[in-house]
């Protein structure tokens, strides 16, 4: 296998598998949001700008992944 | 960088009729002295502050009591600032650093959803393409380096050289890890903000290859709330960060952290 | 894609530069008229706060004049239904004196009426039982 279509494959595994945890991540933020929303609606709104944010972090980790997926594709240092 | 041509010569191959085409990685290079620099950042960065500025003159032009027009939006804004700034660094010590977080969201937040609204396309560049500032590590890395600067200044003014107590304060032995933070989060807050916005406007181009028409618009209504959020959470960890430098390390806990 | 050049350095300082601006034509500005707005915004809800306090005294004083006149007002009705029934009843018994001495004097002369009649009555009885006396004895 040369460098190139290793490149390919471990961009792909980088993003699916930076998608894991965070996915599951936002799985339990928002479960307990919707739990909390539901016992004290009227703290929706806060709850909800919270969530977002915690989301939007969360979010990031995944970005990550694909800042390195995106360099092994376009921008290897491997690749001559 | 062959593997750059040969995947946008993939993209590019005459099975898709070619109505867009992604580009990673090509610049417009202006050459000054014997510096290179990105020109289209440059463009677009222009552009986006000349619509601060004219936003900001057309709102403090005719200041009134009541607001109006301009002056009401820009006011909004501006109260929206303050109370995530307040939230922040807290009651105290917030208005200093208004401007500073301030422009940063504004800045980020312009830059972000004029990548997404404005059909940059359809200016064509000898080389590269116009697309939103903050999709250039370098204008990210800028901005989180004017973070870290800020943060230090504000620890060293607030504290002096009692500011690297913070380093050592619960435990020596933590020092390593104290010190790979400082470098962790200009890392992460620029790498957070490149890597949302690049992924937007790549997930909107491949869609846009695909399926020229109607179906990219619910990615770009995601991509425009992504940009909004990620300008929100700029400034939020900014003004973290700062506060976090102000407060020191002991009490920081204590804190409520939005 | 991670080409880093001059563009940073120049970035950042055209972030300061714009940030430099921003403060002088939009953050000052816009600062100082909202903390205009709710300074003048206390102050006139401060003016408020005193406003209503003049009215509640107003009011109160108002509401105890209004007590005052109740009570006066009372105290003049009692008094003139004091005085109302004092005539009537200083009335009611002129009155009835008078019906009794007007009763009285009735009484009298009645009584003189009958013991006259009485008298006149004995007398006819007299000069009666004379004449029937006389034409008797003529008779027999």
């Amino acid at each position: 296998m040369d460098v190139s279509s290793a490149s390919v494959i471990a961009a792909a595994l980088a993003i699916g598998l930076a998608s894991l945890g965070p996915g599951i991540g936002q799985g339990n933020a928002s479960a307990s949001a919707v739990e909390g929303i539901a016992r004290q609606p009227e703290a929706e709104g806060k709850i909800r700008g919270t969530l977002l944010l915690t989301l939007a972090f969360m979010e990031s980790l995944t970005i990550y992944g694909l800042v390195i997926a995106l360099v092994l594709l376009f921008a290897n240092p491997f690749v001559k | 960088m062959p593997l750059d041509i040969e995947m946008l010569n993939f993209l590019d191959s005459p099975n898709f009729v070619s109505l867009a085409a992604l580009e990673v990685g090509q610049h417009f290079y202006w050459h000054i002295g014997s510096l290179k620099v990105h020109g289209q950042v440059f463009l677009a960065t222009w552009f986006v502050m000349s619509v601060l500025i004219v936003a900001s003159l057309l709102a403090t032009r005719n200041i009134q009591q009541i607001p109006k027009g301009m002056q009401n939006l820009m006011e909004y804004a501006m109260d929206f600032i303050r109370e995530l700034t307040r939230n922040q660094i807290g009651e105290k010590e917030y208005r200093p650093w208004v401007p500073f977080i301030g422009t940063l969201f504004l800045f980020i937040f312009v830059c972000n959803w004029s990548g997404a609204l404005i059909p940059w396309k359809l200016i064509h560049l000898p080389e590269g393409e116009l697309a939103a500032p903050t999709n250039d590590i370098n204008t990210t890395v800028a901005l989180s380096l004017l973070v870290s600067i800020a943060y230090f200044y504000a620890g060293f003014k607030k504290k002096g050289l009692g500011y690297f107590a913070k380093y050592v304060q619960p435990t020596p032995i933590l020092l390593p890890i104290a010190v790979l933070e400082d470098f962790t989060k200009p890392l992460s807050l620029s790498f957070r903000l490149f890597g949302n916005i690049l992924a937007d406007e790549l997930v909107v181009g491949v869609l846009v290859l695909l399926v020229p028409l109607f179906v990219p618009l619910p990615v770009m209504l995601l991509g425009l709330f992504t940009s909004a959020i990620q300008a929100l959470v700029f400034a939020t960890l900014a003004g973290a960060y700062i506060h976090e430098a102000l407060e020191g390390h002991g009490d920081e806990h204590e804190e409520e952290h939005a | 894609m991670f080409d880093f050049d001059a563009t940073l350095p120049l970035m950042a300082v055209q972030f300061i530069l714009l940030m430099v601006v921003l403060n002088a034509i939009l953050f000052k500005p816009l600062t100082k008229v909202i903390e205009d707005r709710s300074t003048l915004i206390s102050n006139s809800q401060t003016g408020a706060k005193e406003g209503l306090e003049q009215v509640n005294a107003i009011t109160q004083q108002y509401e105890k004049a209004l007590i005052d006149s109740r009570r006066q007002y009372q105290s003049i009705i009692a008094k003139a239904q004091a005085e109302a029934q004092k005539t009537a009843s200083e009335k009611i018994a002129a009155a009835q004196a008078e019906a009794v001495a007007a009763r009285e004097t009735a009484t009298r002369e009645l009584a003189a009426q009958k013991i006259s009649a009485m008298a006149e009555l004995e007398k006819q009885v007299d000069s009666l039982s004379q004449e029937i006396v006389n034409k008797l004895l003529v008779g027999v």
